[in-house]
């Protein structure tokens, strides 16, 4: 799975949690750049997105997903990401911010299901 | 009473009247049982720019090029007025070709008659305009306040479910925990109290000062501004570095020593070399599996200063080598 965090405290947290769960990590992604290139070397089976990045929302990130048919789940704190990130966001499910162990893995497991 | 005194008498008593009608501050119209303008007060007037002799005896629609010919306002003024006796801050949006894009609230109120006969309207119009921008903007601002709650709440729940609970007693998981929490906290202080930058030395000092009056030497060195990220950054490794020395390290001992110092290299970009040295401590063995901690200090040097970290378990004390360009750090 990819994580697209640039919280760097959130991030290792995200990135531990998930590894000790038993997912294969890709990332953490800082930037919608390196996000980007970690999906020309691999296609995760779901992604969690952080809306906004250091270098600009997580739109373009969002819409490579979709291109590619990985599934992705939104990790914010705006109640509302797609006012953000744009159209490509909106139906996404959200894992919410904080991020309650349970509720992410859930949704994750829902997500690569469908 | 002779007819010029009853004349003085009534044309005082309609100065004093309209005198009060002209005093209050927000446009008010009087409009008879067909809408037109019988009356106006003086903030209409000089709130839409228009004359006394173009608005009374006009039609209400007719104002003004017909800029009151609103359709929000018509179906107040011939849906809603008729089957109620008052109508309070009707809220009108539209563009008023004198003032430009404005927000109106509008009240409408039967006019006050003894006898109860009146069929004349008093509207009073009020510009919420500014009142709106300004509330839209507060509430752009709670918005972002609370998103930012909500990410440091997530940031404490990362360092509360990282910090390792297997193996310990509930006493060392809550000091481990609050240490780390602190460090957030005075972090957070560090990095967003002051405006602008602030100097690596007092950060250095600042921070590592608590853990250890007189273990710990910071030496001084050249001037590097640091910014709010940056200092952020740093004050949470530094945590983890002394809270490590304490336990494991140098720290550990009454005899061992902890040595900061750094250098700014200038190459064709300016870098920061920060170096932490151990010495006097136990001996040092390189842990077996790389902790929250050890990430962290990685994570937070390669991510947040762009930068590289080495850390050298040297038998005779821990050496950790800090190498990250100064100036624009995304």
């Amino acid at each position: 799975m990819l994580i697209v965090e640039d919280e760097f405290l959130i991030a290792i947290d995200l990135k531990l949690l998930l590894q000790r769960r038993g997912w294969s990590v890709l990332g953490p992604a800082t930037t919608v750049k390196e996000a980007l290139a970690l999906l020309d070397d691999e296609l995760p089976a779901v992604a969690i997105l952080h809306v906004t990045l250091k270098d600009g929302s997580v739109t373009l990130v969002a819409e490579a997903l979709r291109a590619r048919q990985v599934p992705f789940v939104v990790a914010s704190a705006y109640s509302r990401p797609e006012l953000i990130g744009g159209d490509v966001l909106a139906g996404a499910p959200s894992v919410g911010k904080p991020t309650e162990e349970h509720r992410l893995l859930a949704v994750l497991e829902n997500a690569v299901r469908s | 009473m002779n007819l010029e005194d009853l004349y003085r008498l009534l044309r005082n008593g309609h100065v004093e009247a309209q005198g009060i009608v002209d005093t209050v501050p927000d446009p008010l119209l009087v409009l008879d049982q067909n809408l037109y303008v019988r009356t106006a007060s003086r903030a209409f007037f000089t709130t839409f720019k228009v004359t006394r002799d173009e608005t009374i005896g006009q039609h209400l629609y007719e104002l003004g090029n017909q800029q009151w010919d609103i359709p929000e306002l018509r179906r107040l003024l011939e849906e809603v007025i008729p089957k109620s006796t008052a109508v309070v801050d009707y809220e009108v949006e539209h563009d008023f070709p004198s003032i430009g894009r404005r927000t109106m609230l509008v009240s409408a109120h039967r006019l006050f008659h003894p006898d109860n006969i009146s069929r004349s309207l008093l509207l009073s119009i009020v510009d919420a305009t500014e009142r709106r921008q300004h509330e839209a903007e507060k509430d752009v601002l709670l918005g972002e306040l609370r998103h930012r709650m909500k990410n440091l709440l997530g940031l404490v729940q990362a360092i509360a479910r990282q910090t390792t609970a297997a193996g310990h007693s509930g006493e060392e998981y809550r000091d481990a925990f609050l240490g780390r929490f602190n460090a957030l906290v005075q972090a957070h202080d560090a990095a967003y109290s002051q405006v602008g930058e602030a100097d690596l030395q007092e950060v250095l000092q600042r921070t590592l000062e608590p853990y250890s009056p007189t273990g710990v030497l910071v030496e001084s060195g050249p001037t590097v501004s640091l910014t709010s990220g940056q200092i952020m950054s740093l004050s949470l490794i530094l945590h983890e570095l002394a809270t490590n020395g304490i336990k494991y390290g140098a720290l550990s001992t009454p005899t061992g020593q902890i040595r900061v110092h750094w250098e700014v290299e200038e190459a064709s970009a300016p870098s920061l070399r920060l170096v932490w040295q151990e010495s006097g401590g136990p001996p040092v063995a390189p842990p077996v599996s790389s902790g929250f901690g050890t990430q962290l200090i990685e994570f937070a040097v390669s991510r947040e200063l762009g930068g590289r970290v080495e850390l050298n378990y040297a038998p005779a004390g821990l050496v950790v080598e800090i190498v990250a360009p100064l100036g624009s750090v995304s």
